[in-house]
Parts: structure tokens; sequence; C-alpha cells
């Protein structure tokens, strides 16, 4: 029984359409089965059918040169052919032998010098390809050179951007610890208290994991010699704001800034004041208050 | 002289004879004629004829040549579209068939099947070396696809032998669909590959061995139905 694969198989055979090792392998089923011969010559003689649609009359010439040519070559069992021959045609033809063994010589070396131009022509072309051939290698293994030096150029300034990436990957670590550390930080916008000088504000942020803050303040009334402000920060451990210290400001522009460190360690800061104090702070806040914030 | 021109890949399954006179090209359909010689006997007489070319019969050969000339010249030059080339691939196939008749066996087809082998593949040989050629030095593809000769070809007999199994086989040809008509068409006469016909036709690998399978068994039904 055929199948569906061996037909399939057996029409690209028969259309010569199909190569390699999977010609090779057809062939040696079709060698061992009968009806896939029987299959494939039936399929080869109906695809040859098809050239009957592509009938075109050759010219003359052609016709008289293959007639010409088939005196110089004859087939391959006609000689067999004639040895079967009446001795009586033998005995006539070898009374020519001498004249035959001429014009035969003659038309050997006739074709001889064809064959040879004939071949000489193909070997002529054989070379024109085999050199293309070559240019066409040299050109592909020119390209693949050129490509491979901007592959490794790529493959550098690859390795460039991912060196950079990661520094940028470690900086980015970085700032984003200092981001998580900011996120512990508890700052405060210090409103005044005063009526003089309404617009008199401050900044105060303080980091509580170094227990150390920074106060910046703008806008405050210019102080008296005998006078400092100090700040105080309010933790509910304590009854009383634990001493932040005390600064002045730039009487010109009313700005200070300053780093500062509580008296006592803060837990939770609540609020932040400052207040107008004698020169040199107090230990418990008396004076008014300036500025405020929570 | 006249020209058979197959008109097979439009679907549209004609003959159109052209007869090339005075310089001017006239064609005209032409139509089947009345009383065709069986197919058997016709092959018969091709194999009889193959044994005397094997034996050395000039005439036997004459007589194969006009038989099979029209067909095999017909299918070189549809394949290389270039006449020139077309004349010395048939001229070499026809030298090979006088040589090499005494190695045709009737039992692996016929014998115009063994000569068109002959023929079909040196042209597809040349075809794809000519390829090779022009993708080396991507030149464009010749399209010398019409070859009108002006000498006189085989015997008006054969011609019109032609005809007849031409019939046949379009009537064949146009009883399969379009899309296996156009597979088989270049599985014949392109010189492609398989790969390179399922591209060329846009479709998968598997469609177009399919198609061309069931084009190829359907038409070797109906061209052997009694």
């Amino acid at each position: 029984m055929i199948d569906e694969r061996q037909e399939e198989l057996a029409t690209l055979y028969a259309l010569d359409l199909i190569e390699g090792e999977e010609r090779s392998a057809f062939e040696q089923e079709l060698s061992a089965d009968a009806r896939l011969q029987r299959l494939v010559v039936e399929l080869r003689d109906s695809a040859s059918s098809l050239a009957r649609l592509a009938v075109v009359r050759p010219p003359d010439s052609l016709r008289a040169r293959i007639l010409a040519d088939l005196d110089q070559s004859a087939p391959q069992t006609g000689q067999s052919e004639d040895r079967s021959r009446p001795n009586a045609a033998l005995s006539r033809f070898r009374a020519f032998v001498p004249w035959a063994m001429a014009a035969g010589l003659a038309v050997v070396a006739a074709w001889q010098a064809q064959r040879l131009a004939t071949l000489s022509g193909e070997l002529q072309l054989a070379r024109t390809e085999s050199e293309l051939a070559n240019l066409s290698r040299r050109s592909v293994q020119n390209q693949l050179e050129a490509e491979r030096i901007v592959l490794l150029r790529e493959t550098a300034d690859l390795g460039g951007k991912l060196a950079a990436a990661d520094g940028e990957l470690v900086a980015l670590t970085r700032r984003m610890k200092e981001e998580g550390a900011l996120a512990n930080l508890k700052i405060t916008a210090l409103a005044s208290m005063l009526n003089n000088t309404p617009q008199a504000h401050a900044v105060a942020v303080w980091d509580p994991n170094r227990q150390e803050g920074v106060l910046t303040v703008e806008k405050l009334p210019a102080l008296m010699p005998s006078q400092d402000y100090q700040l105080w920060v309010v933790d509910p451990q304590y009854p009383n704001p634990v001493d932040g210290g005390v600064f002045t400001v730039d009487p010109q522009s009313g700005e200070a800034r300053m780093t500062f460190k509580a008296k006592q360690r803060v837990g939770a800061v609540n609020a932040f004041a400052v207040t107008l104090e004698r020169k040199g702070g107090v230990p418990k806040a008396e004076g008014p208050f300036v500025l405020l914030g929570k | 002289m006249a020209i058979l021109l197959p008109c097979l890949s439009a679907g549209l399954v004609c003959a159109m004879e052209a007869s090339h006179a005075a310089g001017r090209v006239q064609v005209r359909m032409t139509s089947p004629r009345s009383t065709p010689p069986p197919e058997e006997d016709r092959e018969r007489v091709d194999a009889q004829l193959l044994m005397r070319v094997a034996g050395g019969d000039r005439d036997a050969f004459t007589e194969i040549y006009g038989r099979f000339s029209g067909p095999l010249y017909g299918t070189a030059l549809r394949i290389l579209q270039d006449a020139a080339e077309a004349q010395d691939v048939v001229h070499d196939g026809f030298l090979a068939i006088w040589n090499k008749a005494s190695t045709y066996e009737t039992s692996r087809g016929t014998a115009f099947s063994w000569a068109l082998t002959m023929v079909r593949n040196r042209a597809i040989d040349r075809l794809r070396m000519r390829r090779r050629r022009q993708e080396l030095l991507a030149e464009a593809p010749t399209t010398d696809t019409e070859h009108l000769s002006t000498d006189a070809g085989p015997s008006g007999g054969d011609v019109a032998a032609n005809q007849d199994e031409a019939q046949a086989v379009r009537a064949a040809v146009a009883s399969l669909p379009m899309e296996q008509q156009r597979a088989l068409e270049l599985a014949f006469f392109s010189g492609l590959t398989q790969e390179q016909i399922a591209t060329k036709l846009r479709e998968p690998l598997g469609t177009v061995k399919a198609r061309i399978r069931r084009g190829l068994i359907k038409l070797r039904s109906t061209l052997t139905r009694p």
C-alpha cells in the first residue's frame, strides 16, 4: 500500500524536485518497492505530457546541426548491432577499410579539435566563475571582518555603558539610602509669633539618628547686643523643652543658619520653638516666643 | 511555419498556432483533429523507433526528431527563455538520445518521457548555472521569452500529432484547480526548487507540495483513463 508520504515523494521525484539525502533515501525505498517504482514511472510520464503544451518548432538549422554531428557520434550499442550483420556485408566493408580508417581519423581529428575548443571555452568559463566566486568570497570576508570590528567596538561601548550604569546604580542606591534617611528626618516650618514681623519664618530639620539638626531662619528682627535667640525642642518625654542652643541673625537680612544639638537625648519631636532670651541663653525658656512650628 | 504557444499559467488552457510569414506574425486558434491516433500506438511506435536508433538507424533518428523536437525544444525554450541556449540544450539532448538509446527500457516509462528527461535536465542544469552567475554578477535575468523561427520544422503530420496529444493534455490540465495548475507549471517549467516555488507562490512549503501531488496524481488519472 502506497501511503500519502510515499505518493508525495514519488511526485516530487518524478518532477526532479527532491535532492540530496532526501533523494537518496527515497531511491533506496524505491529500489525495494515495485509498486512505488510503477507509480514513479506513471507520474513521470504524466509530467512529461506537460511538454505537449509547450510545443515550439525548432529551426531547421538545428536539425541539420544535430544530423551533422551524428556522424561523429556513434550509438553505444550500434557497433554490437553492426557486428551481427552477415559476413558478405562485412567483407564488402573490409574492402573499404583503409579509406574508412582515413576518413575516420579525419573525423576523429575534427571532432577532437572541436572538443578541444569546447573544453577550452568551458575551462575559461569555469575559471571566470571561479574568479567571480573568489571575488564574492573575499567581498563576504571583508564584510564579515568589518562587521566583526564594528561588533567589537559596540561591545567595548556596551562595556563602558555597563560600567557607567553600574556606577549610576551605586550612586542611585546611595542616594536612595540617603533619601531613606531623609524620610526619617523631622522637618518643621516655624511661623512668626510676632505681630510686628509676621513675615519672619524658619525651617528646622531634625535627624533623630544623629541627634542633631539644622535651623534656617529669615527676616527675624535684629537683636540687641544683650540678647540672643534660643531654640527649643519640644519632646513629650520631658516636662520642659530641651535647649537647642542660641543664635543671632544678620542685622540687615534677619537671616541665620546653624547646626544645633539638643542638650538632652530627644526621642520624639512634637514642635520647635524660638524664644528671645538674654545673651548666652537660659536653661529654661523665659522670654517671649518668636517662632513656633509643630 | 507554425508554433504552438501554451497558455497554461493564466488558467486559460489554450493553444495558439502562430505562423510567421513575410515577417509578420499571425495568431489563430487551432481546432482539435477529429481522429487522434491511440495513445498506446504512439508510445509503441516511439519505443520501436528508439530501439532502431539504438541500432544506429539514422532514419529512425530523423523520425524521432520529427516527433519529439517540437515539445522538447518548446520545453527547453520555456525553461531557459533563450532560443540560442534552448537550441544548444536540444542539440546535446538529441546527441545523448542517439548515443544512449540502447539504455532505454520500456519498463521505465515512455520513450518520449525518457527523451524529455535528456533535454529537461540539461535545461534546468543550465538555468541554475546561469542563475548562480547572475547572482554573482547581480545581473537582471534575460527576458527573451518569445522566439519565432523562420526555419522549417517538423512535418505537418508531426505537428498535427503533437496537436492531438496537446489537446488531450490541455483538457486534463483544465480539469485541475487553478492553484494546482500553477504549482505544476512551476514544478515542471521553472527549474525552481520546492522551497523557491513556495516562496514564489507565497504559500507554505507543505501546501505547495500537496498541490503538486494532487495535481500530478489527477493528471495521471485523467490521462490514463480509458
